[in-house]
């Protein structure tokens, strides 16, 4: 059942488009991630839905009730903020009561359910602190939970781990999304972190200059990118302009190398320029035999980056990178050697223009 | 060479403070001189058991309090949304605040007396001018004070908290904006209170009770008693900062953000 409609969203600031033709449905209980660099629209976005920012055009429903003009207290959207924006005059527990106390809710309801909060952020100690008592991982906690309190239809978090270090920012993720999933409620979560974002959503929508590139489940937008700009956005990607060769039998030619490809070329004819992205972790050392997509390359270069090793080739005029398990032993070809390298045909991605 | 630069540091230093002390010290000797041939506080005595003295200190400070819960009203709200709405105003108000010190006080009276003085605004009597006046006169400290006070908190961010979490205007400024930027208001507070205490002229052609046209009518009448009334003066001026002084260090205002 849809729960959040967007319906032709646009937003303009002063002739300057943030947003253009933005629709999305949400399913109750959802997960959806906004991902995309600075400026894309994906905070404008959140922020229509939160009522702060009214669309230029376009229609913002939930429950199929239209709240596009509706101000934002008059919502009931909990959000959560980059900078946490507790209420520094406030205790915690008061930050997590307070919107109860707006509803003005009774003593011993706003008690239970504060004491409610704290439990499902284990934070049940911290009652009587202060914001700035806190760390900033148990600040942003608190945000959460001071959101949640007032049992939103729609939970927004605006960059909620940004401001916090690496470590924290992983298990605070997986525990933002323990309690999403507990409490079944809707999330809209805004991030440039494509990891962050792969990590955490049930599906994930990809903006830039304002514009949706591709909606889908992490696995999709990761494995089937349908742009260019997805596909380089969203971990790393190789691109090199091909030429079609036979698309009935998804034949393609980088710098003369033929290469086979599973996606549909219909609509393409011999001779037209494409681009084609192939993901590092794709490529393999030809072991055995094989007939199609051997590629000719030469070692430029091999980075250790932990588990994974990345090793960067030049096959023709084009650059590529290849990932593989680092495996102390399994032996490596050395800089400058010249190697063969494949991959399959699902590997090789046609890019939408 | 820094050794040097350090001993011309407290020769400066010391210049300052004899020039600021040494005669609030002889004032203040001078006020202990009321006695013959001892030194006493019997001025100060005259000056509390004068019935003249209480009347109009009483209204002095009648006239400050209303100018700073005016000032409060006027320019929290003011401010705030100046901050949160029309930022680009900011540097245009902030000059209109600093007008008090360019406009003499003595054209800003004769401005309200002409202007207050026929209908339909016929108000110059009223003790509303003479506190439209102060709040006007305070507006430097009281109004800087607000917008620092604002400038130390993420008002945007904490706005948008409160709204999403159901709060109106009013419970955004009583609940959340007023309580972090007490520290401020307080200061801006005690200052217009300095302010106003010590105003003459306002009072004195709006012919109102107040404390210095008192004091200035005490000067032409008396010798040690005006003297031991500057002191009282500076001790209230002092007392007021020392509260600010006080209640700053022991409220120390959370950052919203940062942390780790």
């Amino acid at each position: 059942m849809t729960h959040l409609t967007l319906s032709n969203i646009c937003k303009q600031f002063a002739g300057t488009t943030a947003v253009e033709d933005f629709n999305l449905e949400v399913e109750k209980g959802e997960f959806v991630s906004f991902l995309g660099p600075s400026g894309c629209g994906k905070t404008t976005t959140l922020r229509m839905i939160a009522g702060f920012e009214v669309p230029t055009t376009g229609k913002v429903t939930i429950d199929d009730t239209d709240i596009t003009y509706q101000a934002p207290n008059q919502r009931n959207v909990g959000m959560v903020f980059q900078a946490y924006a507790l209420f520094p005059n406030m205790t915690v527990a008061q930050n997590i009561g307070y919107g109860l106390r707006i509803r003005k809710e009774s003593k011993t309801a706003i008690k239970e359910r504060v004491t409610e909060m704290l439990a499902l952020i284990h934070l049940e100690k911290k009652g009587n602190s202060y914001p700035h008592q806190l760390s900033g991982g148990q600040q942003q906690r608190v945000a959460l939970a001071r959101a949640l309190a007032i049992r939103p239809q729609v939970l927004l978090l605006d960059e909620p781990l940004s401001a916090l270090d690496a470590k924290i920012r992983v298990s605070l993720r997986a525990e933002i999304r323990a309690i999403q999933k507990k409490l079944g409620i809707t999330a809209i979560y805004v991030t440039h972190d494509q990891e962050e974002a792969l990590s955490i959503s049930d599906r994930i929508v990809v903006m830039y200059e304002g514009r949706i590139e591709q909606v889908g489940t992490p696995f999709e937008i990761y494995n089937f990118p349908q742009t260019a700009f997805v596909a380089s956005f969203v971990g790393t990607l190789n691109t090199a302009p091909a030429e079609v060769v036979d698309p009935a039998k998804h034949l393609l030619k980088i710098d003369g190398v033929q290469l086979e490809s599973a996606e549909m070329l219909e609509d393409k004819h011999a001779g037209d320029k494409v681009t084609i992205a192939i993901r590092p972790e794709r490529f393999n050392f030809i072991a055995q035999e094989r007939k199609a997509n051997i590629l000719d390359c030469q070692i430029e270069n091999i980075t250790f980056l932990g588990s994974v090793v990345r090793i960067q080739l030049l096959i023709g005029s084009n650059r590529f990178y290849m990932d593989t398990f680092n495996n102390p032993f399994l032996e490596l070809p050395k800089i400058g050697d010249k190697a063969q390298i494949t991959c399959s045909r699902e590997a090789v991605l046609v890019l939408k223009a | 060479m820094r050794r040097g630069n350090r001993i011309w540091s407290w020769i400066v230093m010391i210049i300052g403070i004899l020039y600021f002390f040494l005669p609030l010290l002889a004032t203040f000797i001078f006020s202990l001189k009321a006695k013959l041939g001892v030194l006493s506080f019997q001025a100060y005595a005259n000056v509390f058991h004068d019935p003249a003295f209480v009347y109009n200190f009483s209204y002095s400070v009648l006239w400050a309090i209303s100018t700073i819960v005016v000032g409060i009203l006027l320019f929290v709200p003011t401010a705030y949304l100046i901050r949160l709405r029309v930022p680009k105003l900011r540097s245009a108000v902030e000059f209109i605040t600093l007008l008090p010190f360019v406009i003499p006080a003595i054209v800003f009276v004769f401005g309200l007396v002409r202007t207050f003085s026929h209908p339909p605004l016929l108000i110059v009597n009223s003790p509303a001018l003479l506190i439209a006046g102060y709040t006007v006169l305070s507006m430097p400290y009281m109004y800087r004070s607000i917008d620092t006070g604002l400038r130390s908190i993420d008002v945007r961010t904490l706005t948008e908290a409160a709204q999403s979490l159901g709060a109106g205007w009013g419970s955004i400024l009583f609940d959340i904006i007023l309580p972090n930027i007490r520290v401020a208001i307080l200061s801006g507070a005690f200052l217009s209170f300095a302010i106003v205490i010590g105003e003459y002229i306002l009072a004195q052609y709006l012919a109102k009770p107040a404390f210095a046209p008192y004091m200035a009518y005490q000067i032409q009448q008396k010798a040690y008693e005006p003297a031991a009334m500057a002191i009282i003066s500076f001790a209230l001026t002092w007392a007021a900062m020392g509260i600010i002084a006080l209640v700053g260090r022991g409220n120390g205002q959370a950052q919203v953000g940062g942390g780790h």
